[in-house]
């Protein structure tokens, strides 16, 4: 009923954590059982260590908040060692049930920084790379790779050729036309695509005439960022044949549907992870309750505002008014 | 450790404008320093839940409660609570302040008084009284005070006057230190404002007393996945990193590792 799929990696269920909003689950493994959720996305891994940026780094912001942490992390050698077998721990599957995928996310800062962490991850034999093209808190004033269709064909393609697990491109919201990223991904060869990075933002404090955050301008999530999210997601959906990982906002179990339904195979949950960190698993217990409820499954719910209204479908599920035909990307 | 529900029991008035808002058990065992996230469990009108020092627990977790000032949205969900509704605890927390050191000075601004209740009962079962220094801008600012009858060597200044020492917290200090009260050598712990911590922490350093801060730093999960709520470093422990999680290796820092 939960199980999906991603390419040729399988799921139990639907649920992800989103990168960098869950480190690598160590520091959450106390609250809930981990081993219950779909996947277990790590915070962006790069080649050397990055300081991150200087404080302050968050502000909370109408529902949702702005963040510039700047990719804090230790390197793929720290991660290697110390953090992998911590994750590896936390996915080991028990009583028979397999436990949950570890998917890297990888950050370069060049085509070969991509290549050599796509080597190195693949050699250790994690279940798939996520690609993080589109963090917006680093490189002063410029977005990486997800921002020009080459680009991002160039990367995903040299990731491919070095990676021997599925790969997926996470992408930026921050363009004219997301579809159009979508499909240099797809052409590069990406598994799937994770849809979408933080919209960049900025909050300021006029009585101390600055901006809030240390580094000026920074990314906005949660909540406030849902609608645009799903309303991205249905266009890569509509526009791919790749599965589509949703992200962005949600934080219940109807959140999850309403991104299966836009075309997301599976969802990540990110924000809502600092407000409650056992929610994953409460999303995986409600998901099953709302689809034995609804009669459904997420294979069945996927995509189904692409496909031609049903007359069995539920109302509601597939809004005729802007359902488009002839577009089974998903189906 | 779980998140959990616990029911207000009672929302204190502390006067200045603060509460003491105790909820029912089981409140873990904490030690002074150490913060829960809070949030309350409906109607919580942001997303991120807000970092509180434990300020006072039944000796055998039947109750807490913690010292909130309502100063923003979600401090005043928390104060709008009822008795019998839910306020959601995600704790403890952090590392406490260094239980080695027997006996402290410690020296608290505004609602910065939260983790040492906990300390001066501590302090009091091994048959001492705390020596606290507390200070705010009027009589009326120093909420809490009456907690800490019986508990606690008290001095207090108020920067009009009206109680106490007449200046701020790091006057009366200085004023402790010329009349002997406080030596050079002793070690300091401190909670408030930033302005009034970096005051103090400077004075220690001129009068070679160990300071140790409790950080108040905007976080978003508290539990060391968002790596937000840093706070620029330096020393031995932290292995060269620049950066600390305030969440996970603070609040409580000694002053000379932390970069201004």
């Amino acid at each position: 009923m939960l199980s999906t799929t991603l390419g040729s990696l399988q799921l139990e269920n639907p649920v992800m954590s989103a990168s960098g909003t869950f480190g690598s689950g160590w520091e959450g493994r106390q609250f809930s059982d981990l081993g219950r959720v779909g996947a277990l996305v790590s915070k962006t891994v790069t080649v050397r260590p990055r300081h991150g940026n200087p404080p302050p780094r968050i502000q909370e912001t109408p529902s949702g908040m702005l963040n510039s942490i700047g990719l804090e992390n230790k390197g793929a050698d720290y991660f290697l060692a110390e953090t992998l077998p911590r994750m590896r721990q936390l996915a080991a599957g028990a009583g028979g049930r397999p436990g949950p995928r570890v998917v890297i996310n990888i950050g370069g800062e060049s085509v070969d920084e991509f290549v050599a962490l796509a080597e190195r991850f693949s050699a250790a034999g994690v279940d798939a790379l996520e690609v993080n093209l589109s963090c917006p808190n680093v490189q002063e004033g410029k977005l990486l790779f997800s921002t020009e269709p080459r680009l991002t064909e160039r990367a995903v393609a040299a990731v491919k050729r070095a990676a021997t697990v599925p790969v997926f491109a996470k992408l930026s919201p921050n363009v004219t036309d997301i579809t159009v990223i979508a499909k240099a991904a797809e052409q590069g060869g990406a598994d799937g695509l994770t849809a979408i990075n933080t919209l960049i933002g900025m909050a300021v404090d006029w009585r101390r005439r600055r901006p809030v955050l240390g580094r000026g301008i920074g990314g906005l999530s949660g909540p406030a960022i849902r609608p645009v999210a799903l309303r991205m997601v249905y266009e890569v959906a509509r526009s791919v044949r790749i599965p589509v990982i949703g992200v962005g906002g949600a934080r219940s179990a109807d959140d999850v549907l309403d991104f299966v339904c836009a075309g997301a195979s599976a969802v990540q949950v990110g924000t809502a992870m600092f407000t409650d960190p056992a929610l994953m698993v409460h999303i995986v217990d409600d998901l099953r309750q709302r689809l034995t409820a609804a009669g459904t499954t997420i294979a069945e719910l996927r995509g189904c505002l692409h496909r031609p209204p049903d007359a069995a479908a539920p109302a509601g599920c597939a809004p005729a008014a802007h359902a488009p035909t002839g577009h089974g990307g998903q189906a | 450790m779980q998140t959990s529900v616990h029911r207000l029991r009672r929302c204190r008035d502390l006067g200045g404008g603060s509460f003491a808002l105790e909820v029912d058990g089981p409140i873990p065992p904490t030690e002074p320093g150490q913060f829960y996230m809070l949030r309350t469990e409906h109607r919580w009108p942001v997303q991120l839940p807000r970092p509180f020092s434990l300020y006072d627990r039944a000796a055998d977790g039947s109750w807490g409660s913690f010292l909130v000032k309502p100063v923003g949205e979600g401090t005043r969900a928390l104060c709008a609570l009822r008795p019998g509704e839910g306020m959601v605890l995600n704790g403890p927390l952090g590392q406490p302040f260094p239980r080695e050191i027997e006996d402290p000075v410690c020296i608290a601004g505004g609602v910065g008084l939260a983790p040492f209740l906990l300390l001066a009962r501590q302090q009091k079962a091994k048959g001492r009284d705390l020596r606290l220094l507390f200070g705010g801008r009027t009589r009326a600012a120093l909420s809490g005070l009456e907690d800490f009858a019986g508990l606690a060597r008290v001095s207090t200044s108020t920067d009009d006057g009206s109680h106490g020492f007449a200046g701020m917290v790091t006057a009366l200090l200085d004023d402790q230190l010329q009349r002997g009260a406080v030596e050079p050598g002793e070690v300091v712990f401190c909670c408030g404002p930033d302005p009034m911590m970096h005051a103090v922490a400077q004075l220690c350093e001129a009068r070679s007393l160990r300071c140790f801060l409790s950080l108040e730093t905007y976080m978003a999960c508290g539990y060391g996945v968002c790596n937000g709520c840093t706070v620029a470093v330096q020393g031995e422990r932290f292995k060269g990193w620049p950066y600390s999680r305030t969440c996970m290796e603070g609040p409580v820092y000694e002053a000379c590792e932390l970069r201004h």
